[in-house]
């Protein structure tokens, strides 16, 4: 039976992605036992907001009366769609549901 | 009878997911999301009035999974010939339907039907409520046939994440549906995209590998850039055995300081140029018969609750006819949770 290339090439794809991503998770976990420096909330919010400008606000607008469970959802369906970091994600969410 | 069967496969997709992370969910609400609009347009000579409505319904399970539906319904009055009476034609249709499951925060696996990630106008620029222009580019059905979206698996994510710059990924592929609601076309591709924050900048390339027909390769690059935090500039080029062409638009939003500043503070003036290069006929490939220029210029207006209004008018240049395109529209975007979602723990 012959297999097309493209199938070999879409699962080296897979393989290779998953492979960095892995190994990068397993990076961060380590990462993360160290104790986080204790930034003010306020500094956050405002480091969110400049990430909130930078990213979103290429495509549009701050959304008006969010809720902090609404903030969340909607957050999340812009990670995976605009291609924010997880620290990003973290930060804008300090800033819209602070 | 396929489309059904297509439903009820997702449906208890999503039923499974639900039970296996409903316990975890609660400090999460689903919401409901989306625009509506309402479209005036003359385009050379046709007018055409068209009502959206465009509901996104996104369902955080856990920690991990995420749910995203997104209908169009679509009204569409125009005259059926030259003096005939108006009609009304409607249109329903399913653009993504989708599980993604974040692995960690440099992979999202994404499975179901979504937007074709091909450039961003497709997947970011999509939304009535966001696009400047109701009309898309005039290379937009480059690397999006069969219907912009697809059914299948995607992996995503932000591969490396520095405080200088971020290189994301996006590798999909699409099986053939010829479904009504889920049509889509069999194909598989790539994006790769470098942000660098710290200019505003974001560039970006994508492939695709059309497989069914006549096998063909599409390709382009996109560029968004934000030089100040009033100015915004986007472009697309994309490339397929049919024809090339780019698109560049910009967009300015006046300070809001001083008397004139708060008078124009929500006026937002937007122009577009794009050009389109017809190399080989086509069949069915929505693109122009022959080569196209096209200048577009408009204006955005923000009034307060998410509701915009935008007009614009364009001249499109061709060996086929000249012709000029004039569009009203309001559009409104909407937020709420789900009605009679239990509040849980805030």
């Amino acid at each position: 039976m012959k297999i097309p290339a493209s199938r070999f090439v879409l699962l080296a794809l897979f393989l290779l992605f998953s492979f960095v991503a892995l190994k990068s998770n397993a990076r961060a976990q380590q990462g993360s036992a160290a104790p986080r420096s204790a930034a003010p909330k306020l500094d956050e919010a405002k480091e969110g907001e400049k990430r909130f400008r930078t990213n979103c606000g290429r495509c549009h607008q701050p959304p008006q009366d969010l809720s902090p469970r609404e903030a969340r959802a909607v957050v999340r369906q812009m990670r995976v769609r605009a291609m924010l970091s997880a620290e990003d994600e973290r930060l804008i969410l300090k800033f819209l549901a602070p | 009878m396929r489309s059904s069967r297509y439903l009820q496969f997702w449906t208890g997709l999503m039923l499974v997911v639900f039970c296996a992370c409903t316990s975890q969910a609660q400090d999460l609400v689903p919401v409901i999301t989306g625009s509506a609009g309402f479209i005036y347009s003359k385009n050379a000579g046709q007018t055409a009035l068209q009502p959206i409505i465009n509901p996104i319904l996104l369902f955080p399970l856990g920690s991990k999974f995420l749910v995203e539906a997104d209908a169009e319904l679509q009204g569409f009055v125009a005259r059926s010939g030259p003096g005939g009476p108006y009609e009304w034609q409607s249109f329903t249709s399913i653009l993504y339907l989708q599980v993604d499951y974040t692995v960690n925060s440099h992979l999202t696996i994404v499975a179901g039907r979504f937007l074709t990630p091909f450039n961003i106008y497709n997947e970011r620029l999509g939304p009535i409520w966001i696009h400047n222009f109701q009309d898309d580019p005039i290379i937009f059905p480059i690397g999006t046939r069969t219907t912009a979206s697809s059914d299948g698996a995607m992996i995503r994510g932000v591969a490396v994440a520095r405080p200088d710059w971020l290189l994301n990924y996006t590798a999909f592929f699409s099986a053939l549906s010829t479904s009504e609601k889920f049509g889509s076309g069999r194909a598989f591709g790539a994006r790769v995209g470098l942000f660098l924050p710290k200019v505003n900048l974001e560039i970006g390339t994508s492939y695709q590998r059309f497989l069914q027909d006549q096998h063909s390769d599409s390709y382009g690059g996109y560029l968004a850039w934000k030089p100040t935090m009033r100015t915004d500039v986007k472009a697309e080029y994309a490339h397929s055995p049919q024809g090339q062409g780019y698109w560049v638009e910009a967009a300015y939003r006046f300070n809001d300081s001083g008397r004139l500043g708060r008078e124009l503070k929500n006026i937002q003036p937007i122009i577009r140029g794009q050009q389109f290069f017809r190399t080989a006929p086509g069949v069915n490939d929505e693109l122009p018969r022959a080569d196209t220029q096209r200048v577009d210029f408009g204006l955005n207006y923000y009034f307060p609750h998410e509701i915009r209004l935008n007009g614009s008018y364009g001249r499109q240049f061709s060996s086929t006819g000249n012709s000029n395109n004039w569009t009203l529209d309001l559009t409104y975007r909407f937020l709420f949770p789900l009605p009679f979602w239990p509040k849980g723990g805030q």
